[in-house]
């Protein structure tokens, strides 16, 4: 795959799932009126950047000194991604819905797992290890970002626009992508495996 | 595997992070100074099973001729599935439905921390790593961690909050099941090798 910081940055942006993910972020904020319903949502949404930077410093290093192969970081971001596919695929009630608490939502489960999530983690990860150019994560990341906080901020509004029955097939849709996704990532992690068994 | 990585293993297999609520549920109507007496003897009945596992794994798979490679896969396989537990987490879940009253042993030794997972971890680890030192220090250093992080799970939790506990809990969970799957390639190599 041709690996542009904008290619990358659409890579994050289906894995990050913004629409997929607005339903969900939509019911954990629904009992706030419009206005605190966006600033949630910008809020956590800054928080799951963060966290996504966070992981491509620190990723890295805490691999290197578990001695995590090329090969096992991207079968787990494959894996990972692959279940993240199946959930969104063959919707079991939410379960991030169960770990719902009466405060308002902070971190958990807007920022992470739901945006910035172990697929999302994985793939930061797998990323900034194959590329080796911080710069180009960092600005693949804010540009998936730009767009991730846009749609996620005008979910309020899109709910209005589409419906709930048009939210999930769009669901479906972005299940489909990441399960593809996902197995072209397993692929390329068997395909590294192979290579170091001869 | 060295040190670090082996110590990493367990420590995060206990899953003290994750299971400080659990604890302070099951403790939150005792006084302060027994909590922590009780925090200290279940997590001794703990490092007592672990020790118990150790040898026991040295000998057992000798004696049943399972080969390191099965002992890779199969430690690859488990440490993958308690990941996913950690990941993505479901109501069935032992913390879910927790016993009352004053623990012993049960729930908060065995299976909370010592749990059938990390016994099974242990004793592969110990059929695959000829160092019986370097085992034993890896046990000891991630059950201190285990216990300190425990003991301030009070000030710990008010200080980065249930949410920030959680949300360590989900990254340490994304580190295991990149251990896991390391482990079982791992095996597979060797698998493959061997043919």
């Amino acid at each position: 795959m041709e690996t542009t910081s904008l290619s990358i940055a659409l890579i994050y942006f289906l894995v990050a799932n913004p629409i997929g993910n607005s339903p969900a972020i939509l019911s954990l904020v629904k009992d706030y009126d419009f206005d605190r319903q966006k600033k949630i949502i910008f809020r956590e949404a800054m928080i799951s950047l963060i966290l996504a930077l966070f992981f491509q410093f620190f990723g890295e290093l805490f691999l290197g000194m578990l001695k995590i192969s090329d090969y096992a970081l991207t079968l787990t971001g494959g894996i990972v991604l692959f279940l993240v596919a199946l959930q969104m695929l063959f919707h079991k009630p939410e379960v991030t819905e169960k770990a719902k608490v009466k405060q308002e939502p902070f971190i958990v489960p807007i920022a992470t797992p739901l945006i910035s999530g172990p697929g999302l983690m994985t793939m930061i990860m797998v990323s900034s290890r194959e590329e080796n150019n911080n710069i180009k994560i960092t600005l693949a990341i804010l540009i998936a970002w730009v767009g991730v906080t846009v749609i996620l901020v005008a979910s309020p509004y899109l709910q209005k626009l589409i419906g709930t029955r048009g939210m999930a097939a769009l669901e479906q849709v972005m299940g489909m992508i990441l399960g593809l996704i996902s197995m072209g990532m397993i692929v390329s992690g068997a395909t590294l495996f192979i290579k170091t068994l001869s | 595997m060295n040190l670090f990585t082996l110590t990493i293993i367990l420590f995060l297999i206990m899953d003290p992070v994750g299971n400080i609520s659990s604890f302070l549920g099951l403790l939150k109507d005792l006084p302060k100074q027994k909590r922590r007496r009780i925090i200290l003897r279940e997590m001794l009945i703990a490092l007592a099973a672990m020790l118990a596992f150790n040898f026991l794994g040295e000998y057992i798979f000798y004696v049943l001729e399972i080969s390191d490679t099965t002992v890779k896969l199969a430690s690859g396989a488990i440490l993958f599935l308690v990941a996913v537990k950690i990941l993505f987490p479901s109501v069935d879940s032992l913390r879910a439905n927790l016993p009352t009253g004053e623990p012993f042993i049960t729930p908060l030794a065995i299976p909370l921390i010592a749990g059938p997972s990390l016994l099974a971890t242990i004793m592969l680890f110990a059929r695959l790593e000829p160092s019986q030192t370097l085992m034993l220090s890896a046990i000891f250093i991630a059950w201190l961690l285990a216990v300190a992080v425990l003991l301030t799970g009070a000030r710990l939790q008010s200080v980065i909050g249930a949410n920030g506990l959680m949300a360590c809990e989900r990254l340490m969970g994304m580190v295991l099941i990149m251990l896991a799957i390391q482990r079982f390639a791992e095996g597979l190599q060797q698998f493959v090798k061997a043919c």
